[in-house]
């Protein structure tokens, strides 16, 4: 169950780097949107990343052949069929990788951590990430922001993404980012494309602020949870939350 | 440590559940099936490793229980170290020492976590390297209070279970015929955890390794298409 209290004082400053996940289905580009982070960051932050790939290490051998960072700081993990419980209930293996670069390239600043491309449930465990970026692209239809899901719903950051592709798949992307933001009761939506620049910057930014807010102590790493709101038979819609 | 705590443990380190990582690995029957090996070849497959490999981890597991607690056994006249090299030397595919590695790291990690001053522990720490698989679960077991016997099975279980589950996803058929080749393996189990409790010294460990599988875990590491890391 999520963590549901509200945190109004500020933790002790923490030491090590802030670990950021990237969730989301198949196919919206995470691995891009790491590539990103990494063009964006990599000039004022030290960086590493942990990939999760169903099969192999293909992930990362993407991420090293875009050259956005030294091939060595990029770590693959292999998640034996399981790529949600690799993100979730048993984090060991990824925990592992994370504290590896840690200590390798330490003071790291920033390590990112992909999830394998699973199903709209897969989000990370706060014992793993201390915040989270689910990504949707408009290629995967403009009601999935609308169906929900905790990543959709409470990851620290929703990803609208591949926007510049809208008006091929039949997707009308500012309503798709209109019901994501309804969706999500006041946390951010961020619109991107690869060919707007802007919207590459504002993603670099909010990544900055996140870093800013968890070195001053005063980000908790929040758990979207487990469930997807459902309906009951007697009609009643809730989300355990 | 009540006996209750201790029976727990054992339950704990011998359940598919433990966060340790175990979701990497197939016990070398992803390698096996790439290679040709059916389902129906699979509870051949567990009761070969059982008395192969299986019973070379089980051994290293006591061996490490013992060196792990010192005062229970101040003559035993080895270490830590000396386990995980006779074990290492008993495991000549890179690969596997590689995922024994991992493997022993999640359990080490799981150790820190429990029971991070107990003298198992520390012992563990003080190896300095990522302790392979049946060592790091010596320790844990020892820091647990759960008695040679049951670590030994425990090794034994996790390596029958390891491939029963990994088949289910590898090669699936009804989920009960898998738990039925765990349970048909029971004889074999209860043979292999005696010789396991019976090396006294790491220059005793059974040395019965299973070159196919070796083998098969050399080709497997360069595979691009796996599930498994092995």
């Amino acid at each position: 169950m999520p963590e549901n209290h509200t945190h109004t004082h500020e933790h002790a400053a923490p030491t090590r780097a802030l670990r950021l996940g990237v969730a989301g289905p198949v196919g919206v580009g995470k691995s891009t949107i790491l590539a990103t982070l990494c063009r964006e960051l990599a000039d004022e932050l030290s960086m590493a990343v942990v990939t999760n790939d169903i099969y192999t290490d293909e992930d990362a051998r993407y991420l090293r052949s875009a050259g956005v960072l030294p091939v060595e700081r990029i770590h693959a993990v292999e998640t034996g069929a399981c790529p949600h419980t690799a993100i979730r209930d048993d984090v060991t293996p990824n925990l592992l990788a994370v504290e590896d670069l840690e200590e390798r390239f330490a003071p790291l600043d920033l390590v990112v951590v992909e999830s394998g491309g699973d199903n709209l449930t897969a989000t990370f465990s706060p014992a793993l990430v201390d915040a989270q970026i689910f990504v949707l692209d408009v290629a995967g239809g403009g009601d999935v922001a609308r169906k929900g899901g905790p990543g959709i719903e409470r990851a620290d950051l929703l990803v609208v993404n591949k926007t510049d592709l809208a008006p091929y798949v039949g997707v009308d992307a500012e309503r798709m980012v209109a019901d994501a933001t309804s969706a999500r009761d006041g946390r951010p939506v961020l619109a991107l494309s690869q060919r707007d620049p802007e919207s590459v910057a504002r993603l670099g930014d909010w990544a900055r602020e996140v870093l800013r807010s968890f070195r001053a102590g005063q980000h908790v790493a929040q758990d979207p949870g487990p469930m997807a709101p459902h309906t009951h038979a007697d009609g009643t819609t809730h989300a355990h939350a | 440590m009540t006996a209750g705590q201790a029976g727990l443990g054992a339950l704990l380190l011998a359940d598919g559940r433990l966060p340790v990582g175990g979701l990497v690995y197939s016990a070398g029957l992803e390698p096996g099936l790439a290679d040709g090996m059916t389902q129906a070849d699979v509870p051949r497959y567990l009761r070969a490793r059982l008395r192969t490999v299986g019973l070379v981890d089980a051994a290293a597991a006591v061996l490490a229980h013992r060196a792990a607690v010192p005062d229970a056994m101040p003559d035993a006249g080895f270490g830590l170290d000396d386990v995980q090299e006779a074990l290492a030397a008993r495991t000549p595919s890179a690969p596997l020492r590689d995922v024994q590695g991992v493997l022993g790291r999640g359990l080490a990690r799981l150790g820190e976590r429990l029971r991070p001053d107990h003298p198992a522990t520390v012992a563990l720490r003080a190896l300095g390297r990522a302790p392979l698989r049946p060592v790091a679960l010596g320790c844990v077991a020892a820091a647990l209070g759960v008695d040679e016997e049951a670590t030994a099975r425990a090794s034994l279980y996790d390596d029958a279970q390891a491939v029963a589950s990994a088949a289910l996803k590898l090669s699936p058929g009804d989920p009960a015929d898998a738990a039925a080749w765990v349970l048909a393996a029971e004889p074999d189990v209860a043979a292999l955890v005696h010789v396991a409790l019976a090396a006294g010294h790491p220059d005793d460990l059974p040395a019965t390794t299973a070159p196919q599988a070796e083998g098969w875990s050399l080709t497997h590491q360069h595979r691009t298409r796996r599930i498994f890391v092995a």
